[in-house]
């Protein structure tokens, strides 16, 4: 019995280093994605493209293994929450990954486009900003660390805030200088994708403050809706209660009355 | 340049040299341990010793700069030195490089040595090479070893020398081709006008070809100079001559220069017209490469020994992957835009030249459509600011101002230059 606990322990660690892996790749990739949009480097453009089917694999593999480990194991508390947000994390590192091949999709059909400098910086920090928080997630994750976890959120507004930015930068780039409509297009549909990358980075923090404390944001919501259907049942009860009290005085007083 | 990819090689090679051996020896030390060990009636002292020096290899192994991992026959791993602890449970970057090595060592025990180079982002950007080498001593597999070698600065280096040749060439060919070309048709054309217009066309390459020419002297003088001149110099005069210099492109541009940041009272040791020429330079490119009408701020601090002399623009820009490259000589972000401004493309070479030959350095920041913002930060010199009351002697020497520097001053620049050389 402690060897096959001792090995299902194994197995855990090994789907967690995996997990590290695919999120390398991803952070690795998404580093070099944006310089190579920049950069107009198809090569680079290419490789990250078929880099992501080296992705898919992976990502196949652990969540594969982690039916595995549920069906035979059957782990209870701290374990079933690390399977479980394993499960859950793999798929949002494997839909970032696509995200990143889309900026490199992208960053071919605008092959040759000239971008003025203020365009440019804004990719250039909504790239390394993203590629923060994606990092940042990771270490929340390997370190089991809630605390960051849940600043990660707050790190996201910045996100949100410069992609904001940047499709303003876009529009007065079109209206000013010679941007191609199709270029600009291209442009926000990049920031989209860094915009939601960003989002499975914090996806993945939320699934980490899950896995260290089994709390989900969604328990925010949960918690709010069933404090509303208590605080409306009570206001039926005390209603009931109020209507039966006045019967009662109604009563009382006919039966003072009579 | 050249003398540190030179050693970056040496270093390089005899590493390898200790390497290979280290390996040999070691493989041969640990089968002698074994079959010390084995055969009962082993010599104890003869043992030890033998351990002493797998555990000095083990050591030698320890200090050197590439990572070093070896497994042993069934892929355990059994030596990891401190250069390739990091990757070990690693995160980021590091854990994809933990398992390339991880696939080396099994593939080099399965017979099939290993070379692969992994192109790491980071931050920070690495290069690496990975090899793995099967270790058997002709009968059976002893086991495998990786080598993790972070090629970063070579490739650097090698990208720099290439680029020059490549670069200086082209600079120098475009209007000397110009020159020929435009005298070929002035040669065959009767109209007097176009051959006035055409004539201009020929001034303006010469004096391009003959600006260069001056900015190579200019950069080779400064590189040369052994004994550059120390004399008391103010920072807010170098900056007036540096701004009148560059007058004329900030009119045409309508930019205005912003000096007010910088006070009156910093001084420091260093050779004037150098550091003129290195102010300019940096104003000139913060005004060629700024919007029509806009303006660049100068600011001066001192702090602990440090006047910091800095250049912010609200310009164009530099991207992120070219900023560590632009203080190369003719490296151009934007060959095309750079080309068109008329610079010579060694403007900034030459301020980090005059930067080394003060002991000090030149940064850069800049953010694409926010601006760039260069600081010269440079020692004010063992000589004092003539603001703060000195003692007589001392006062007297910078007042006067005389050619020898204060004795004081002397063998701390001569030091430094000393084991910068060396």
């Amino acid at each position: 019995m402690e060897d096959i606990r001792k090995s299902f322990h194994h197995d855990l660690d090994l789907i967690r280093d995996d997990i590290v892996r695919l999120a390398s790749m991803v952070t690795e990739a998404l580093g070099k994605a944006t310089i190579a949009l920049l950069d107009g480097d198809l090569q680079t453009a290419n490789e990250i493209i078929q880099g992501d089917d080296v992705l898919d694999t992976l990502s196949l593999d652990i969540e594969e293994r982690c039916y595995q480990l549920l069906a035979l194991q059957q782990p209870m508390a701290t374990d079933l929450r690390a399977l479980v947000a394993a499960l859950r994390m793999v798929a949002e590192i494997e839909r970032s990954g696509d995200l990143v091949s889309n900026i490199m999709k992208a960053a071919r059909r605008m092959y040759g486009a000239e971008l003025d400098p203020k365009v440019r910086g804004l990719i250039t920090r909504l790239g390394q900003e993203v590629h923060r928080l994606f990092r940042l997630s990771i270490d929340a994750y390997v370190d089991r660390n809630d605390g960051l976890a849940a600043a990660l959120d707050d790190m996201d507004d910045t996100v949100d805030a410069l992609h904001a930015d940047y499709i303003q930068s876009i529009f007065e780039s079109h209206e000013t200088s010679a941007m191609q409509l199709q270029t600009a297009v291209q442009l926000a549909l990049v920031g989209r994708y860094y915009e939601r990358i960003a989002d499975h980075g914090v996806n993945i923090a939320e699934r980490v403050r899950y896995m260290v404390t089994g709390w989900l944001p969604e328990h925010t919501g949960a918690a709010r809706l069933a404090a509303q259907n208590a605080r409306s049942e009570m206001l039926s009860v005390a209603v009931e209660v109020a209507q039966g009290g006045e019967e009662a005085a109604d009563g009382t007083a006919d039966g003072r009355g009579a | 340049m050249s003398g540190v990819a030179a050693a970056a090689l040496v270093v390089a090679l005899v590493a390898v040299v200790v390497l290979a051996r280290a390996n040999r020896e070691s493989r041969v030390l640990r089968s002698e341990v074994h079959r010390l060990r084995a055969s009962s009636t082993a010599d104890a002292a003869s043992a030890a010793a033998c351990s002493a020096g797998v555990a000095r290899l083990e050591r030698a192994l320890e200090a050197i700069p590439q990572g070093v991992v070896v497994c042993d026959a069934d892929g355990n791993e059994v030596f990891r030195n401190g250069a390739a602890a990091a990757f070990a449970g690693a995160r980021h970057a590091d854990a994809l490089v933990e398992r390339a090595i991880g696939d080396h060592l099994s593939s080099a025990l399965a017979g099939v040595p290993q070379r692969r180079e992994l192109d790491l982002f980071g931050p920070p950007r690495r290069l690496l090479v990975l090899t793995s080498v099967c270790l058997d001593d002709g009968t059976a597999v002893g086991g495998a070893v990786a080598v993790i070698d972070d090629v970063s600065e070579r490739r650097r280096l090698e990208a720099v020398r290439r680029d020059f040749v490549a670069n200086i060439s082209h600079e120098l060919k475009t209007p000397v081709g110009a020159l020929g070309l435009l005298a070929e048709t002035i040669a065959a054309e009767p109209d007097g006008a176009v051959n006035n217009r055409l004539a201009q066309r020929m001034t303006g390459e010469a004096f391009r070809v003959a600006r260069l020419i001056d900015d190579l002297l200019d950069l080779s003088s400064i590189e040369a100079e052994e004994t550059a001149v120390h004399e008391p110099v103010a920072v807010h005069a170098v900056v007036t001559e540096a701004v009148n210099r560059v007058r004329p492109i900030a009119e045409s541009r309508k930019i205005d220069i912003d000096v007010s940041g910088v006070a009156r009272r910093h001084t420091l040791r260093g050779d004037r017209r150098q550091l003129v020429s290195a102010v300019g330079n940096l104003l000139e490119n913060a005004c060629k490469y700024s919007d029509l009408g806009s303006s660049v701020e100068v600011s001066s601090k001192v702090q602990a020994g440090w006047v910091e002399i800095t250049v912010f623009d609200h310009g164009i820009g530099i991207p992120e992957s070219d900023l560590e490259r632009v203080f190369e000589r003719f490296y151009r972000v934007d060959r095309a835009r750079s080309r068109g401004t008329g610079g010579t493309g060694l403007g900034l070479a030459i301020v980090r030249h005059v930067a080394t030959n003060h002991q000090g350095e030149v940064q850069v920041r800049s953010g694409e459509g926010v601006g760039s913002t260069f600081t010269l930060r440079l020692p004010t010199g063992t000589g004092a600011i003539p603001s703060q009351p000195l003692p007589p002697p001392v006062a007297g020497a910078t007042a006067v101002g005389s050619p020898e520097p204060p004795v004081l001053a002397a063998p701390s620049t001569g030091t430094t230059r000393e084991e910068k050389t060396a």
